[in-house]
């Protein structure tokens, strides 16, 4: 299996999500739900076969974790529709999950087979894996804060605000787990369990922010549009999280979470 | 929007107030050194702190300041000053462990500056009544909300006050020799309760890999897409941007033999002596034919590389390493005598150590002959699991038990 597979993977499954995402529109939410299983079951093919292929976890370089990132939201997408049978979130978790299969077909990274010891540990996969699903539910919060404030004519209600702050729940809740996961691999690997390594920072930062939004909700549950701001200012954090510290001057060449080699 | 900035006014002038007088602390009596704190003073400082809690707790009815902290309009400004300090820890360069900070401020050393540190501290007090208000009135229900919050109280003091606890010492060791003394970060020598004998050290490296290079310019190619071939063990031919690679011999443990202008590698055991392989490239039009040795060299024996054209060159990069390992015997004081294998994400635990491998001679690779260990020991880390376990409930019950609607409810 190679990186070259992908477009046919991803064919396949996006054409099964775009069914599931019509058929949701359509109410028929028995044949929704199967096509996004479907999809899904494709999807996680190629991640398995890329997974035995590589020798180990495809988590490392970015176009890897992209790679669960696209397979999570519309995972995320079906979890929300099966609970709260929203009929619009599969179309707008295929929507999300279509950018990030675009962007990887289009600017693949080096796919290294390599993995450097520090990385070795059963750590390792439910750390990231926990992360990007948490990623792809506070994505869906960011997108549906976005469409309240922004596109919704009509009022907010508080069923609009009970889907943002039951994913931020979720998304939280994931965040939390990934964070105490990391803190407890790094003990293990690096001496220490929290060492305020850039990335960290930042973590801690997007937690934090996380944190101020349901702490406003709890206290005021009238309070919509200022709460939301702060949705999307947890989600520019996380981004900065996520893959924007490579750029930050404050944090080049000082972080122990870097692993592509040049 | 309309945030009535009123409501909020209270809990943003403490957060200003305390950012204020840590400014001033920081410029008259300098950062915070948290070396101060050894057993026992914090175990002393946490009793006092929590026993404080309580009693203001109490007296809630006379010290007002209670009742509005645990009120949102509070804990929402407390918050946000954690993320504005925070956020300014991440975008200012930090200093290095155990080195002063940088900047005037002392803002490079944001867990030594005071208003970094009373700004945390308001947070955690917040989270300590918090915690009271609903142990004094405790139900089932409220098991997840103290997991969190207790968690994360738990696990924030005593990471904080426990940290001057922490000993963190870095050891050399040579093959067959023994050692009971590392360097702490101050380069003193510490004295430990036991010894550590090397009996041996290795490394397993990844496969060699081929790559072509840009002549002038020594980055990779193709420059947007880097490719490369992986000499595994099954490996006969491949292809590189249009170039037929065809390995013609391979010799895991070579070294180079020079005669005249050429060179020819030869097997051999000898200290050094690092992969080769005779590689045939042919271009994608078949006109041209290049031959030669291409090695990654090693400490002791240069690289060796196959000119193509006048574009580019195939070469072999540095090995990865795969896994270090070193064998050791570990001496306790009671003549316990163990013997174990450390490798990174396997540390060894003994005798409130932990021995953690951190690294080699990695000029000489796989041929290092000494091995550097890190050794921690952190009494304290009970405590702080305990709240990070408590932490992981909480995040799970929440994730689980779904969430009443408090407006609906209203």
């Amino acid at each position: 299996m190679s990186w070259d597979n992908l477009i046919y993977f991803a064919g396949v499954a996006v054409l099964f999500w775009a069914a599931g995402a019509w058929a949701a529109w359509k109410q028929k939410s028995m044949l929704a739900s199967s096509a996004t299983v479907a999809g899904l079951l494709v999807f996680g093919c190629f991640i398995v076969l890329m997974w035995i292929s590589l020798q180990r976890p495809p988590l490392r370089t970015m176009g890897e974790t992209r790679l669960w990132y696209s397979f999570f939201l519309p995972l995320a997408g079906l979890i929300t529709y099966i609970r709260w049978k929203y009929k619009w979130i599969l179309s707008f978790s295929l929507l999300l999950s279509v950018v990030f299969i675009c962007i990887n077909l289009l600017k693949p990274e080096i796919h290294n087979t390599t993995l450097m010891p520090a990385l070795q540990s059963p750590w390792f996969a439910p750390h990231v894996i926990i992360y990007m699903f948490a990623y792809a539910m506070l994505g869906a919060a960011a997108v549906m804060s976005a469409h309240l404030l922004w596109f919704k004519k009509t009022r907010i209600t508080t069923n609009d605000m009970s889907l943002c702050d039951n994913l931020v729940y979720v998304g939280t809740a994931f965040m939390t787990l990934g964070m105490l996961t990391g803190a407890l691999w790094a003990k293990e690997a690096w001496g220490h369990y929290w060492s305020w390594d850039p990335k960290e920072t930042w973590a801690a930062v997007t937690w934090f922010t996380y944190l101020i939004y349901i702490h406003a909700r709890i206290g005021n549950p009238y309070r919509k549009k200022s709460t939301l701001y702060i949705l999307l200012l947890a989600f520019l954090f996380l981004q900065v999280c996520w893959w924007g510290i490579n750029y930050l001057p404050s944090a080049a060449g000082n972080s122990i979470h870097t692993y592509t080699l040049d | 929007m309309r945030i009535n900035y009123g409501k909020f006014s209270e809990g943003i002038l403490i957060c200003i107030g305390l950012t204020v007088v840590g400014l001033v602390l920081q410029f008259t009596v300098g950062s915070v050194d948290w070396n101060n704190l050894a057993w026992p003073i914090n175990l002393i400082i946490l009793l006092t702190y929590i026993l404080l809690l309580f009693i203001l707790y109490l007296y809630r009815k006379r010290f007002h300041l209670v009742g509005r902290a645990l009120h949102y309009t509070t804990v929402v400004p407390a918050l946000a000053s954690v993320v504005i300090m925070t956020l300014v820890m991440g975008l200012v360069k930090q200093a290095p462990a155990h080195s002063g900070s940088t900047d005037l401020l002392g803002l490079s050393k944001m867990t030594s500056f005071w208003p970094f540190v009373l700004i945390y501290g308001w947070n955690v007090t917040i989270l300590g009544w918090a915690i009271i208000k609903h142990l004094c009135t405790f139900k089932w229900r409220k098991i997840p909300f103290l997991c969190n919050h207790l968690g994360l109280f738990i696990a924030l003091t005593c990471a904080v006050l426990g940290s001057a606890d922490m000993q963190r010492l870095t050891m050399f060791l040579h093959v067959g020799d023994t050692q009971w003394r590392g360097i702490d970060a101050e380069g003193r020598l510490k004295e430990l309760p036991l010894a550590i004998e090397l009996k041996n050290f290795t490394i397993n490296e990844y496969p060699p890999q081929l790559q072509l290079i840009n002549n002038e310019t020594g980055k990779a190619l193709p420059e947007e897409n880097p490719e490369h071939l992986t000499l595994g063990k099954d490996f006969t031919h491949g292809n590189l941007s249009g170039w037929d690679i065809r390995s013609l011999k391979r010799i895991e443990n070579a070294v180079p033999k020079i005669s005249g202008d050429t060179i020819d590698y030869i097997e051999s055991e000898e200290t050094g002596a690092t992969f080769a392989a005779f590689i045939k490239a042919t271009s994608a039009d078949g006109k041209q034919v290049r031959q030669g040795w291409v090695s990654c060299g090693s400490f002791l024996f240069p690289y060796q590389d196959l000119y193509l054209d006048t574009l580019q060159t195939l070469i072999m990069p540095d090995r990865e390493p795969k896994r270090f390992v070193s064998e050791v015997i570990i001496y306790t004081q009671d003549g316990q005598k163990t013997g174990i294998a450390i490798e990174v994400n396997k540390p060894a635990k003994i005798e409130g150590w932990t021995i953690y491998q951190s690294g080699y001679d990695e000029t000489k690779g796989k041929w290092s002959d000494f091995s550097i260990f890190e050794l921690v020991s952190d009494p304290w880390l009970p405590a702080v699991y305990t709240g990070i376990g408590m932490m992981i409930l909480g995040a799970i019950f929440t994730f689980v038990i779904p969430r009443k609607n408090k407006e609906e409810n209203q």
